[in-house]
């Protein structure tokens, strides 16, 4: 640990030496760059990497139609897993990095609920704009818990997102559950942290508001290796399905693969938000089909973003013939964050701005200014005075082992679309 | 042999306390979970009392031994074996399977085992005690990062070879493979006690253990005795690590810092030093984490155990059953 941030503190001091001195090219027009901090290793690949690939398709099309005059977009990418799974601080330490890097003017992540808290303080202090294609947890935009990200600068909005907050994730899975599943009972266990937890609560109370039993709700953190007796004092109540309330790397993939073990819980459905229903087919590092293995059987998942991309977008063509696979469950998101910020870089440039410092700021002074609409792949988009996306959408999907040639994979079911959970 | 006989009662009336009550209050269906995960935390607490009996090395790199026991297990299965997810039906070719496995990896880990003493412990040994505790530490991070850099630090898939056949046993439906694990722990820690206690090698351990000088001087090959000590205790996580990979399937890099810190509580709890002990320890430990489960307290299971720990160390500093020196090993 020591060692890595001794490692990392290097890199800051490096980058902030080499943005003094490095000097603009001729020629080829100044190198602006897009950040993306998001969990790339271990049982986080499924995560990550997807989403980073969204973020350079759509910078490396961006280069090649000019859409910035003058200037070549790059891309910083950093990881926040340590040891395979997110990790708040490195989140922090990577945060610190892309805001020293002049040359950084918006990001694209984190990735995962509690990194983003950690990782706003620095970035609004810093002015950098991020866009999370994939957090939920409630408080990171809604007041009053936003208030204390931004201690420096409570007015500044840097901090937008495009997945549906967990008031919307979590009762769409408790509505689901109850009725597309006719579940009337369920055993809620959570993975302890920010994301877990918050999703776990709403999905709870909407479970209850829907007049669903919940038989026993449990909390176990990602040191658990025995998830064995947990299900074996739920089962005595004899839960209809499991909602899993966390991510496959903190231990719920493991729940899943255990639980199935358990008498009364070997065909009843799991259902998880989006930290279970990662998309990944059987066979990808860390998937939730290829942790749990046969278990993986009967489990549907909710996607806080949008499945049916508006007509006649070349996305998911696109993606497949760049990497050879198919998007990811934010793939096409974290490619509609970059779309925001080359928008927000382009109306700059186009302003007059030269300055990388200026040209961050009017990023993110653009990013939630009322009126100010995008054009994304995952449609015409604006973001609300807290930095919500004021179209959510969530699908849904479920597991099935005999797709993708045998190896298992997610289909999906449907999707649906709510109003700006701020106006409500 | 001048075992106490009140002693022996003692620690027979322990584990059947134990059994009892944890039977109880637990029920069939968590009695199961308890013993199985009992006899994991049991067969990794029982190296680490054994290395500390005899030499007095907190060997921390001890939970990562069974950790790579696990990864070594689950090489045997699907590479040399190339068997995948699929139960094997067959008695015979499950028992052949299971043979070569445990034994295998057994082998193995215990070569590993010597093979870390010789040369990072043994060259410490007459070192101030902290050096070769943090070279423990050194050797626990090494073998991390060399599991890491070859299985990557995902999760890795176990292949479940072991039908889920379960039986209806006392009230409820008992895993097969649920007493096979703990037959299999039973049947180690056994023959154990027998090699310790009734062997010219169990001798020299625990005469090495008693005063290292004079054993030397009544003809004890150290430098020996050390290495097949070393060998037994990893040969025992590594029965462990098979274990953890038969029953859940999944297995990561960084398995073995909880397990190991977990066993070593168990040590502690029993007495370290003392097999006996370690083997109770282990069952204490799982019967806490499986009661914190059974009453919704989960998250909290990890506080109850180092809880009972200080309790323990509070009102008896030196365990449940003691040091034990006449019989340490």
């Amino acid at each position: 640990m020591k060692v890595t941030n001794i490692g990392a503190l290097g890199v800051i001091a490096l980058v902030a030496f080499s943005a003094c001195s490095s000097t603009p090219q001729a020629g080829g027009g100044k190198t602006i760059k897009i950040g993306t901090e998001l969990p790339m290793s271990g049982a986080e690949t499924a995560n990550g990497e997807p989403t980073a690939n969204g973020v350079k398709l759509a910078i490396k099309q961006a280069n090649a139609k000019n859409e910035v005059p003058g200037y070549t977009l790059d891309v910083n990418v950093q990881d926040d897993a340590v040891n395979g799974a997110h990790d708040p601080q490195q989140g922090a330490t990577n945060m610190h990095t892309l805001v020293a890097d002049a040359s950084v003017v918006g990001v694209v992540g984190p990735f995962n609920s509690n990194v983003a808290q950690a990782e706003i303080p620095i970035s609004n202090a810093g002015g950098l704009t991020q866009c999370s294609p994939a957090n939920t947890n409630t408080g990171l935009t809604y007041p009053p818990d936003s208030l204390k990200y931004r201690p420096n600068n409570p007015d500044k909005i840097n901090y937008i997102r495009l997945a549906a907050p967990d008031s919307i994730q979590g009762p769409a899975g408790a509505d689901y559950t109850f009725n597309d599943l006719k579940a009337k009972s369920v055993y809620i266990l959570d993975d302890t942290e920010t994301f877990g937890v918050g999703v776990g609560n709403s999905f709870e109370d909407q479970f209850k508001k829907d007049g669903g039993t919940v038989t026993k709700r449990d909390s176990a953190p990602k040191s658990t290796t025995d998830y064995t007796p947990l299900f074996t004092a739920a089962a005595a109540a004899k839960p209809e399905a499991v909602y899993l309330a966390g991510t496959t790397p903190t231990g719920m993939g493991l729940a899943l693969k255990q639980g199935r073990t358990v008498a009364g819980f070997e065909n009843i459905p799991f259902v998880g938000p989006d930290g279970i229903a990662d998309l990944g087919p059987g066979g990808t590092t860390g998937a939730t089909i290829t942790v749990a293995g046969a278990g993986a059987h009967d489990v549907h998942g909710t996607v806080a973003g949008i499945h049916d991309l508006p007509a006649g977008s070349t996305f998911v063509a696109d993606y497949t013939a760049e990497y050879g696979k198919a998007p990811g469950a934010y793939s096409a998101a974290g490619y509609a964050c970059a779309q925001v910020i080359i928008a927000g870089i382009k109306a700059a440039v186009a302003g007059g701005k030269t300055d990388n410092a200026a040209i961050r700021e009017a990023v993110r002074a653009g990013s939630t200014a009322a009126g100010n609409k995008f054009d994304t792949v995952v449609g015409s988009i604006s973001f609300d005075k807290n930095g919500d996306i004021t179209t959510p959408y969530m699908s849904f999907y479920k597991t099935d082992l005999t797709a993708e040639g045998g190896k298992g994979g997610w289909v999906y079911v449907k999707q649906q679309a709510f109003t700006d959970p701020n106006a409500q | 042999m001048s075992i106490d006989r009140t002693r022996a009662l003692r620690v027979v009336a322990l584990v059947i306390g134990l059994l009892v009550v944890s039977f109880v209050v637990l029920g069939v269906q968590q009695f199961q979970n308890f013993l199985t995960l009992g006899a994991i935390y049991a067969l990794i607490a029982l190296g680490y009392t054994m290395v500390y009996g005899i030499i007095e090395l907190i060997n921390f790199a001890h939970g990562d031994i069974f950790m790579v026991g696990a990864f070594v297990s689950m090489w045997i299965l699907t590479v040399p074996l190339g068997l995948s997810d699929r139960p094997i039906e067959n008695p015979l070719e499950l028992t052949a399977v299971l043979l070569v496995v445990v034994f295998g990896t057994m082998l193995f880990m215990g070569l590993v085992g010597a093979v870390i003493e010789r040369f990072a412990y043994r060259p410490l040994r007459h070192a101030p005690r902290l050096a070769p505790l943090i070279t423990a530490i050194g050797v626990s991070f090494i073998l991390q990062n060399i599991v890491q850099a070859i299985f990557s630090p995902s999760p890795i898939s176990v292949p479940q070879v072991f039908p889920r056949v379960k039986l209806d046993l006392l009230g409820g439906s008992i895993g097969v493979l649920n007493i096979f694990m703990v037959a299999v722990a039973l049947l180690l820690m056994v023959a154990l006690q027998l090699f310790v206690g009734r062997t010219r090698l169990g001798r020299a351990m625990r005469s090495t253990a008693q005063d290292r000088e004079a054993a030397e001087l009544m003809g004890v090959d150290i430098n020996q005795t050390i290495a097949i000590t070393f060998f037994i205790a990893a040969a025992l996580a590594g029965s462990a690590g098979v274990i953890q990979g038969l029953y859940f399937g999944s297995i990561q890099f960084n398995l073995g810092f909880f397990a190991g810190l977990k066993a070593f509580t168990a040590a502690v709890l029993g007495g370290i030093g003392n097999t006996t002990g370690a083997a109770i320890g282990g069952f204490v430990i799982a019967f806490i984490e499986v009661l914190a489960a059974q009453l919704g307290f989960s998250r909290w299971s990890e506080v109850a155990v180092f809880t009972v720990l200080i309790l323990v160390l509070v009102f008896r500093p030196s365990g449940l059953l003691g040091h034990a020196l006449g019989e340490r090993a």
